[in-house]
């Protein structure tokens, strides 16, 4: 068994993850690899650093092969499991792939070996990314500016952006929104009838002024949630436990 | 009565979402709707929350009352025609307008629009319809529309409302037509189960001409939900499932709802005002609920003549469970999915993944933790490879002490006898939090 190990220094994105993959295949050959998204803080003997620019081509490469032989459940899986925010999703991702592949043959079952760590923690990731997915979905809230634009702030720990995107394009066809994700300063616009854009490093110049004037629609709105609760079955911890704290910093009606 | 004409529209909105606050009724699944270029919204089949409210509860729609004034006195409801409450109503244009504004904000995923019945049954209807129709022919709404029929409304109304609306519902109100007949004696079990069967038909013969015509108009396509109040009238838990199982067989409803009775008028017919709504035995009630249409249960093997209320210690699966000890323990590794699902503390996805998992390996006791499966209470039911997990007793009254407070089992069984500590304490430290 060769002790040699090799670990790849990726950017934090799924492409990044996915073009590491793509590096990593014939080196998971020799021994063990690990897939990283930062310098590890202590550097280890015996072990190979290689960083990995992302490259579309090779990510996409990979993203195709596995949507064409292990299916597309196997594809959302790897997919929502790279954007998630572990450090350690890279590894799991990449054996994932990998052991699916023997000796010629692809085998799409397995997602459902859940009991191997590397595809428990996939389907764990997963889990959690869809979730907060489906929340957002929910708890996203858009705020009229100048009468023209819709703004939403977000901050999600995985990057669900382009995820949030698909969806509010096929359900806002004819309105200009955009969405901004605070955490890592990426912002996706659409205009009316047209397709999205994501702008990556985008620094906010936001005033008072620009945000517009409290609307009526926010104070209907807030006055709707407070009508429809039933006060003797009011259960303050319930609602915290369905509606995290983490998320009403951005919802009109807690603020 | 108290009509007021002009008011402003957060008074009307307050006081019209409060009337429409006990119709526990809001979820917005069913049906997949993609978007389009001419019009707001889709749907998705899963339903979004959209918040929740202080009392817990899923905000997914803007729902509302179009107006509270009533002609009926159902004595259970805040907004019956003796009650002196300030009555007032929307107009259409008001309805569309905050409905496309919330949508557009993501606030709701659609509609909900219930009523009062102003004047006649079918003068009511066709204000709603007019609604609705204006909101999905004028604004171009693609939204999730749940749109209630009112008892006694017009076949042709209902037909007319079903092409417009994503789901629509009846209250049932009480189960059984007695207690329909002392709480709510303007409303009569045929008025209330005439449109149900109508929807019911009608879907059926749309679903057909889908069959043959790909793009026929969809009647009612997220299906018909109902509801019905617990505690104000007195039935036991096994009549109440009876219903809700012959409602779901009969009628071919997608939900049955529940609602814990809150004791908002003093009337002799009804308990005391100081009666707290009966949160658990809701809570039971929809777990049932949940047994019947995804587990396979039936309502008479969970509760019978004998025993005609729900455990409120014991959830119904492990009550099933610990009474019919004689079908375990299941063996993971060949059992069938259904018998998989009768284990306590496995549910539908993990008896889907043993299932998946098994193909490849056997498994043991860490796999399944792994899988999912809450292995506190699957223990006493379960072997890996012949196998349990620790040496347990199968008896009934073993497991219920070990499943449950070991205080609270005493009040069950009646003390028998009890571990001695020095840590005794007289408080009850647990705090649960489902909706109690």
């Amino acid at each position: 068994m060769n002790q040699e190990k090799t670990v790849f220094i990726c950017e934090d994105s799924a492409e990044g993850i996915f073009t590491a993959v793509y590096d990593g295949w014939l080196e998971a050959k020799k021994g063990q690899i690990q897939i990283r998204i930062c310098e590890p803080e202590n550097m280890e003997l015996f072990t190979r650093f290689q960083y990995v620019k992302s490259d579309s081509e090779k990510a996409g490469r990979v993203m195709r092969t596995v949507l064409m032989k292990l299916g597309t459940i196997a594809y959302q899986d790897l997919w929502y499991a790279a954007a998630a925010s572990d450090p350690d999703r890279g590894t799991a991702v990449f054996y994932t792939i990998y052991k699916s592949y023997n000796h010629g043959k692809w085998d799409p079952g397995i997602m459902e070996a859940v009991a191997d760590a590397h595809v428990g923690m996939v389907s764990r990731l997963r889990t959690r990314v869809w979730r907060e997915l489906h929340h957002y979905y929910g708890f996203l809230r858009f705020r009229e500016i100048g009468g023209q634009v819709l703004f939403s702030e977000i901050e999600p720990e995985s990057d669900i952006l382009e995820m949030l995107g698909e969806h509010f394009k096929d359900r806002f066809q004819g309105e200009n929104w955009m969405i901004y994700d605070k955490r890592r300063k990426k912002a996706i616009l659409h205009p009316r009838q047209s397709s999205c854009t994501v702008i990556r490093d985008v620094q906010p110049k936001m005033t008072d002024q620009s945000l517009g004037q409290p609307e009526i629609y926010e104070d209907l709105w807030r006055a709707f949630c407070g009508a429809i609760a039933i006060p003797e079955r009011k259960n303050l911890a319930l609602q915290q436990q369905l509606l995290p704290l983490k998320y009403r910093r951005n919802m009109v009606e807690f603020t | 009565m108290v009509i007021q004409e002009s008011m402003g529209l957060m008074e009307k909105l307050r006081i019209l979402a409060d009337g429409a606050k006990y119709d526990v009724a809001c979820t917005s699944s069913g049906i997949d709707r993609s978007g389009s270029t001419d019009g707001i919204g889709n749907s998705i089949a899963a339903g979004i929350c959209h918040s929740f409210s202080a009392d817990g509860r899923c905000i997914s729609l803007l729902k509302i009352l179009y107006t509270n004034e009533c002609v009926y006195d159902c004595k259970y409801c805040v907004n019956r025609a003796s009650n002196d409450v300030v009555r007032t109503s929307f107009t259409p244009e008001e309805v569309c307008s905050l409905t496309m504004e919330f949508y557009r904000r993501n606030y709701i995923e659609g509609l909900f629009l219930s009523s009062g019945v102003k004047g006649s049954p079918d003068r009511t209807m066709e204000e709603l319809c007019r609604t609705v129709q204006l909101l999905r022919t004028k604004h171009h709404f693609h939204g999730y529309i749940h749109l209630k029929a009112i008892p006694g409304a017009s076949p042709d109304l209902i037909r007319q409302a079903g092409y417009l609306a994503d789901r629509m519902s009846v209250n049932l109100e009480l189960p059984t037509a007695e207690g329909l007949r002392r709480l709510a004696p303007h409303k009569s079990r045929q008025t209330i189960l005439r449109p149900m069967r109508q929807i019911q038909i009608q879907r059926d013969a749309s679903k057909e001409e889908l069959v043959l015509f790909k793009h026929a108009p969809r009647f009612v396509p997220a299906g018909q939900s109902t509801q019905m109040i617990i505690g104000a009238s007195g039935e036991n838990d096994y009549q109440i499932l009876s219903v809700a199982e012959s409602l779901y067989q009969k009628y071919s409803l997608k939900r049955v709802f529940y609602s814990a009775f809150v004791a908002v008028n003093k009337d002799k017919a009804l308990p005391s005002v100081y009666t707290k709504p009966p949160l658990l035995r809701e809570h039971r009630l929809y777990q049932a609920d949940w047994l019947l249409r995804f587990y396979g249960f039936k309502a008479s093997e969970l509760l019978s003549e004998s025993r005609p209320d729900f455990d409120l210690q014991l959830d119904p699966k492990c009550n099933w469970a610990i009474r019919h000890l004689e079908y375990f323990p299941v063996e993971i590794n060949t059992a069938g999915y259904y018998q998989l699902l009768r284990v306590p503390g496995i549910g539908d996805r993990s008896a889907r993944r043993i299932v998946g998992a098994r193909k490849t390996h056997s498994l043991d006791f860490t796999d399944l933790g792994k899988i999912g499966v809450v292995l506190k209470r699957a223990l006493y039911f379960i072997t890996c490879n012949g196998r349990m997990m620790y040496r347990t007793r199968l008896e009934e009254d073993y497991i219920i002490r070990n499943m449950t407070d070991a205080r609270r089992a005493d009040q069950l069984l009646g003390s028998s006898c009890r571990q001695l500590s020095f840590f005794d304490k007289g408080e009850d430290g647990i705090e649960r939090r489902y909706a109690l």
